[in-house]
């Protein structure tokens, strides 16, 4: 089943001026259980596309399919309610709520989805033991090392239940040691579970476990392979 | 938990949330303190003017106001008296019989207004008795006896027991003089009566100028509480035809007084709100320019502009919250303090006190409902000092703060 669709995407800026072309026409379908990494040089158009995916920025031509529903034409409102309800988002730098423990950070997009509070309970125990940072529930941010935080980002993304999830270079920040526990954790999820991954990346480690490789210069699609 | 993140918000920088509700407190116990201090000032020249004065109603002739003096008697003066055994809340009534003239001692002559009083009705009308510094109450000088003010015989450079003569016009417009002995000396908290007024006793006037001892042109009458004065001067208008006035009706200055006090109250509540309008702009600005990224962030995971608007507002709140009780807490206390140790001592500057009818010693007098108010107005403060900040936090674009990640 199709959980992104992509048709004849672009995406200029500056139109009026000088125009730059960041993605050109750029046309891929991604599956639902899909573990892709879209890589390539810095400037390529990676995060550009992984936004207008997100939602976060839009198309100047082409389309957008997210499980058959277009986001091209929804308003800012409505594309919010709907980035809270299907998509799942991990960043760079984490990016957690610092006065939160790590279980309320996993917690609180539960709470912008309106969940009642025994689900949400049920849902961070999961994603908290599933993670292997139970342990670390009543910890803030600050108290976790940065391998920790970005696995609390990963279950928050996570926690919305999301159609796919969309994580922008998740381990540019980490050691070795801390990547290859994550990319663990992401692919047997993602095994297990059917969760769909997209990310965009120049880690070779991240490469190395996709099971679809999207390459993409000066915004164009170059190659797109199953290794 | 929005609630539970904009409170754990606020003590991300301690000291800054430290500061901003640390002014909003002094701001607050500042207020209290001012306006309890314009309402005790402002409250004792009212209550003494009043009290020692004017009393709260007064009745003359209608002629009296165009023409005061003896031409202008009251009308069925003997009823006017029964008047305290008839209206349940008037307290206490004081006849007077008021005549201009000229006191002379050996040293200088001063124009003053004599008050030709029953000593007894009069001290339960003004307390004049309380107010003597020297000399007794009519008692001692059987002949003639008069009460005049410090400030009198200071000017006419006599003591008790001195002799002067006031001379005053009968009603035949005679010129009638009288030698009087000083049996008291007296400070009225009343300035006008300190400048000008000087008390004998009615029989030793009436028998001066050849009136009878029914002969009265005033009226004082002292009530139990304020609360029921226009129903009193009603029903005391529905049994006289002279005329019956309220002592704000006969000194329009008590309005004018408590107007400018109560602009003073707000003109100092609104500078003291403006300012901490800006502490507030200023903090909640800088708490969300400081969470640009994680604003962003929030907003990319969805969280709607309205629910960031809440919660930046209740962020401003909920430091008001905490500091304006502190601040009422604290103006209480310092009243509480200053009532227990017997107000606030001016006395260095009882001279321009007096000047006005105030007190020397301050007790403050604030209202249960002003710290509501207060409270209230804080949080409106609050509320406005938001809406900036708040709307600055819902304007970022969370694609921006996303590439800044």
């Amino acid at each position: 089943m199709k959980v992104i669709e992509l048709k004849n995407l672009s995406k200029i800026y500056n139109p009026e001026t000088i125009p730059v072309r960041a993605i050109n026409d750029v046309t891929l379908s991604v599956e639902e259980g899909e573990f892709t990494a879209i890589v390539g040089p810095s400037g390529c158009g990676k995060t550009t596309l992984l936004n207008m995916i997100g939602g976060l920025d839009i198309s100047s031509e082409g389309s957008v399919d997210i499980g058959g529903v277009s986001i091209n034409e929804m308003s800012e409102s409505e594309l919010t309610t709907f980035r809270l309800q299907h998509i799942g988002f991990v960043f760079q730098a984490y990016n957690l709520i610092p006065v939160l423990t790590a279980k309320e950070n996993i917690e609180f997009i539960m709470v912008l989805q309106n969940r009642d509070a025994k689900t949400m309970q049920e849902r961070s125990d999961d994603l908290l033991d599933r993670m292997g940072i139970k342990d670390q529930r009543d910890r803030r941010p600050s108290e976790l090392s940065g391998g920790q935080q970005q696995r609390v980002a990963v279950a928050r993304a996570l926690a919305s239940r999301p159609k796919f999830v969309l994580a922008d270079e998740p381990t540019a920040n980490l050691d070795s040691g801390s990547t290859e526990a994550l990319l663990d954790i992401m692919a047997k999820l993602n095994k297990e579970e059917k969760i769909t991954f997209i990310f965009s990346t120049h880690d070779q480690r991240v490469i190395d476990r996709a099971k679809r490789i999207i390459k993409l210069v000066d915004g164009e699609i170059v190659s797109d392979e199953q290794p | 938990m929005i609630l539970s993140l904009a409170w754990k918000n606020i003590w991300r920088s301690k000291r800054r949330s430290f500061v901003v509700m640390s002014a909003v407190a002094i701001g607050v116990w500042s207020i209290i303190f001012m306006v309890s201090f314009y309402n005790s000032m402002i409250g004792a020249i009212s209550r003494n003017s009043l009290q020692h004065d004017y009393s709260h109603i007064q009745i003359h002739h209608e002629g009296y106001l165009s023409e005061p003096g003896l031409g202008f008697q009251v009308k069925k003066p003997s009823m006017l008296m029964k008047f305290p055994s008839q209206i349940p809340d008037i307290e206490a009534v004081s006849a007077r019989l008021i005549v201009n003239g000229m006191v002379a001692s050996p040293k200088t002559n001063l124009g003053i207004q004599v008050y030709a009083i029953d000593p007894a009705d009069e001290r339960a009308v003004t307390a004049l008795s309380g107010f003597l510094t020297a000399g007794d109450y009519f008692t001692n000088i059987k002949r003639n006896p008069i009460l005049l003010s410090q400030k009198l015989a200071e000017k006419l450079k006599v003591k008790v027991r001195s002799k002067v003569v006031i001379t005053v016009q009968d009603l035949e417009a005679n010129i009638r003089a009288g030698a009087f002995r000083v049996s008291g000396i007296f400070h009225s908290k009343s300035p006008r009566i300190n400048n000008g007024v000087i008390y004998v006793r009615h029989e030793d006037l009436s028998k001066l100028i050849n009136l009878p001892d029914t002969a009265f042109n005033e009226f004082a009458y002292l009530l139990k509480d304020n609360e029921s004065l226009i129903e009193t001067k009603q029903m005391m208008e529905a049994k006289t035809n002279n005329l019956v006035r309220t002592y704000r009706e006969i000194a329009p200055e008590f309005d004018m007084i408590e107007e400018s006090s109560t602009i003073s109250k707000q003109v100092i509540t609104v500078i003291v709100m403006l300012a901490l309008l800006f502490g507030i702009i200023n903090t909640m600005l800088m708490a969300v320019l400081e969470r640009t990224k994680e604003i962003g962030m929030l907003r990319a995971i969805g969280m709607f502009k309205s629910k960031i608007f809440f919660m930046i507002v209740l962020e401003t709140f909920m430091i008001s919250w905490v500091a304006a009780p502190m601040g009422l807490m604290a103006g209480f206390l310092t009243n509480l303090y200053f009532e227990k140790m017997g107000g606030l001592d001016l006395s260095q500057y009882a001279g321009a006190l007096e000047q006005y009818g105030g007190d020397a010693i301050f007790y403050p007098e604030i209202a249960q409902s002003t710290y509501l108010l207060l409270m209230l107005v804080v949080m409106m403060t609050a509320l406005i000092g938001a809406i900036y900040p708040a709307i600055k936090a819902v304007n970022l674009k969370p694609l921006e703060a996303i590439r800044k990640l």
